[in-house]
């Protein structure tokens, strides 16, 4: 027991998820394999102190710390042995561990010298853990290559082997709320990604080439720049403003000339009560706001216009506003605004649809094959481009063209 | 550096200016939205203001599709098109909320909206309809056209590309490089990749290819600060636009600068003088011969100065030597 905990804290490196016996040492593997300058052989202290001095002294810039896994070359962070480490990498590691320790334990025994099968496979951001046959060990593994790193397993296994098209009615409401509660998982936290990125097969980078790989910062990679100020805590679907992550702007030496709320700017100043004037808050009121603003619009004009021309323009504008009102609904009207909803309601509807496949990669301006009356065109659309609409419905393919 | 033949239109708008836009193959009118609710269609070269039309809230952005049509989207959340030269306002669909980015797409003809209820629309303008609706997780922030790939940058710090030609999925998924909330994101006219600015000051330049070999040229930067007293101000860098032809840009600051850089060789080409306040928006003109600098002051301090500066477009010629890479490039 007491063995075990001991071994959970054991240093690591973070730049190559190597572990040490004693941080000394971790310190001295640093040096010698992260923070070495490839020309002078000079060992630094630190990925950006590294970085300082390839600039300095031989002009060049180092963008990857030596040696180091694909999602951990920042060389911005500083980490010295285990001091600098983000703490989203410190818990995953420790998860990492705990996940992955039947397997070594059952396995050869874990004594000093086994130190370098510690070592990762490659540098390629193949996952130790996979490599030792544990394919059901989900938590805080890294991404085998190719699959983006916040692509969690949970959506393909509930998925089980039927194709995300071949879903027919008995299995669909299961299937739908699984999904479904992926979805939200995905926006109440922010380990998971909203919604995992797919890859194009024809993505570029040769084969093999992990494609969201050496420098790509993966979406939620815990990998990112030490604790970014920003928490992106992200606002579900029904509330900008249900949590407010904050910004801090001011240090030591320099404050940063923006509110503290992490909040882009217009959203801030769109709260002035000035602005909410006119606003339709209901698609009700369509009529009355496109009058208001043909008012105000005939306002503007004989505002900016007061040549000859000015008459005319009014009129032409009266009469605009006239056939607005004549059919207001039409135009700004619920069909919209209603069935699209809100981002959970929108992936519930595409994997009904079974005919997504034959739209992708199809031309961008189709005309609907229905014609339809141009009023109308909230509804139709959806329904019609649905699944291509949807962002996560090919990732959910992915497996198969793999 | 003060150009001599810079000069500020006549007539600006009444609250601060959202974004200036000149047409797609003339330098004479230059289109600008303002939080005022008007768009509003300056001719540049008789300094004068030609038309406006009206939003019912502010408007937030705006764009040409050609010399004569306008569409634009604020916080009414509507899509409005306008045609100066029967001056007829069409609406053409909403958004569940505010329209944050108006683009349009030269290649396929299609205007592309984004907006705080986390989607992108993509209209049709003959129809005109929303052909496709896609969610991008985030407030939609800004966003930038090139060729057929849409680069969309949220909230959150994501960047998502998208090819318009289908939007099923999720070219590449990134997150940001830079620590703060993205404020700006424009594309290399030569479509290798693009540039983003944060809050803080900064500016990345990225790469769209993910071979490894072109990823290690991205880099970051800092800018738009003021060192005063010892105490470094850093400043959002609110506005980028790209010089057509030479593939440099400008930025623009809340410090009130514009600053050209070529991201290609990692080198400030020329610094403006300050302006009185914030850039809030820039643009090259087709043939960037004259760069659009708009002025407002955007809210950025807890205490806003009194009076409030004026909100201002100014129409600065810039030459070659301002704008031109000053070797070539080596790679």
């Amino acid at each position: 027991m007491g063995r075990k905990k001991k071994k959970l804290s054991k240093p690591w490196c973070w730049y190559c998820n190597r572990e040490f016996e004693d941080e000394k040492i971790l310190i001295q593997h640093q040096k010698a394999k992260h923070f070495k300058c490839h020309i002078c052989h000079k060992k630094l202290y630190t990925g950006p102190g590294l970085s300082i001095h390839c600039m300095q002294v031989h002009k060049e810039t180092i963008d990857k710390v030596p040696n180091s896994l694909p999602n951990r070359s920042n060389v911005d962070i500083e980490i010295y042995g285990m001091e600098g480490i983000p703490g989203a990498d410190l818990r995953e590691h420790e998860r990492q561990k705990q996940g992955s320790r039947p397997s070594n334990d059952s396995g050869s025994d874990d004594d000093e010298p086994t130190t370098k099968k510690a070592k990762p496979e490659g540098l390629l951001g193949n996952a130790p853990g996979m490599m030792q046959g544990m394919p059901n060990m989900v938590a805080g593994m890294m991404p085998p290559p190719g699959m983006p790193p916040g692509m969690a397993m949970g959506p393909m296994m509930q998925m089980g082997p039927m194709g995300p098209h071949f879903m027919h009615p008995p299995g669909m409401q299961q299937m739908m709320n699984a999904h479904m509660q992926q979805m939200m998982q995905g926006q109440a936290g922010p380990p998971k990604p909203l919604f995992p990125s797919a890859i194009p097969t024809s993505s570029t980078g040769g084969p093999g080439t992990p494609v969201v790989g050496t420098d790509f910062k993966p979406i939620s990679s815990a990998a990112t720049i030490s604790a970014p100020p920003t928490t992106n805590l992200s606002l579900g679907s029904n509330g900008e403003g249900s949590k407010v992550s904050t910004i801090a702007t001011s240090s030591a030496t320099s404050k940063i000339i923006h509110p503290s709320e992490d909040t882009s700017l217009e959203e801030i100043r769109a709260r002035n009560p000035k602005y909410s004037r006119n606003i339709p808050s209901k698609p009700d009121d369509g009529g009355a706001s496109s009058s208001a603003a043909a008012s105000e619009l005939a306002m503007a004009v004989s505002a900016a216009q007061q040549a000859a021309a000015q008459q005319k323009q009014v009129e032409a504008m009266n009469h605009h506003a006239a056939m607005m009102q004549r059919f207001p609904v039409r135009v700004t009207g619920p069909p919209m605004t209603m069935t699209m909803g809100g981002p959970i309601m929108a992936p519930m509807r595409p994997p009904m649809m079974s005919g997504p496949p034959t739209l992708i990669g199809g031309p961008l301006m189709r005309p609907p094959p229905i014609s339809m009356p141009p009023g109308v065109i909230g509804m139709p659309p959806g329904m019609m481009y649905g699944a291509p609409m949807f962002p996560t419905g090919p990732v959910l393919m992915q497996p198969r063209f793999r | 550096m003060k150009s001599q033949n810079e000069y500020k239109l006549k007539s600006p708008p009444d609250d601060a200016i959202s974004a200036v836009k000149f047409g797609p193959n003339n330098n004479q009118f230059l289109l600008a939205s303002s939080w005022d609710g008007f768009v509003r269609l300056y001719d540049v070269s008789a300094n004068n203001l030609r038309h406006k039309y009206a939003h019912d809230s502010a408007v937030l952005d705006c764009c040409f599709t050609d010399a004569v049509h306008s569409y634009s989207g604020g916080l009414d959340a509507t899509l409005k098109s306008f045609d100066f030269n029967a001056t007829k306002e069409t609406t053409i669909g909403a958004h569940n909320n505010a329209i944050k980015c108006v683009e349009y797409c030269t290649d396929l003809n299609a205007i592309i909206t984004g907006s705080w209820d986390h989607h992108v629309k993509v209209w049709d303008p003959r129809g005109p309809i929303c052909s496709m609706n896609c969610n991008q997780g985030e407030r939609v922030y800004t966003m930038s056209v090139c060729g057929e790939k849409l680069v969309v940058g949220t909230a959150s710090r994501r960047i998502l590309v998208w090819d318009v030609r289908n939007m099923s999925y999720t070219v590449q998924k990134r997150e940001s490089n830079l620590k703060y909330q993205t404020r700006a994101l424009r594309c290399f006219p030569n479509k290798q990749g693009f540039v983003l600015s944060s809050i803080e000051g900064r500016v990345a330049v990225e790469y769209m290819d993910t071979n490894p070999e072109i990823q290690k040229k991205k880099y970051a930067f800092k800018c738009h600060r003021i060192k005063e007293n010892g105490l470094e101000k850093v400043y959002p860098v609110n506005a980028i636009s790209f010089h057509p032809i030479y593939n440099t840009f400008a930025t623009g600051g809340s410090d009130g600068f514009v600053n050209i850089w070529d991201g290609f060789n990692k080198k400030r080409l020329c610094q403006f003088h300050q302006y009185h306040t914030s850039i809030t928006s820039l643009c090259f003109n087709h043939n960037g011969s004259v760069l659009a600098v708009a002025c407002s002051y955007f809210l950025e301090e807890e205490t806003a100065p009194d009076p409030l500066p004026e909100d201002a477009i100014y129409i600065r010629p810039v030459t070659d030597s301002e704008t031109k890479p000053k070797y070539v490039a080596s790679t």
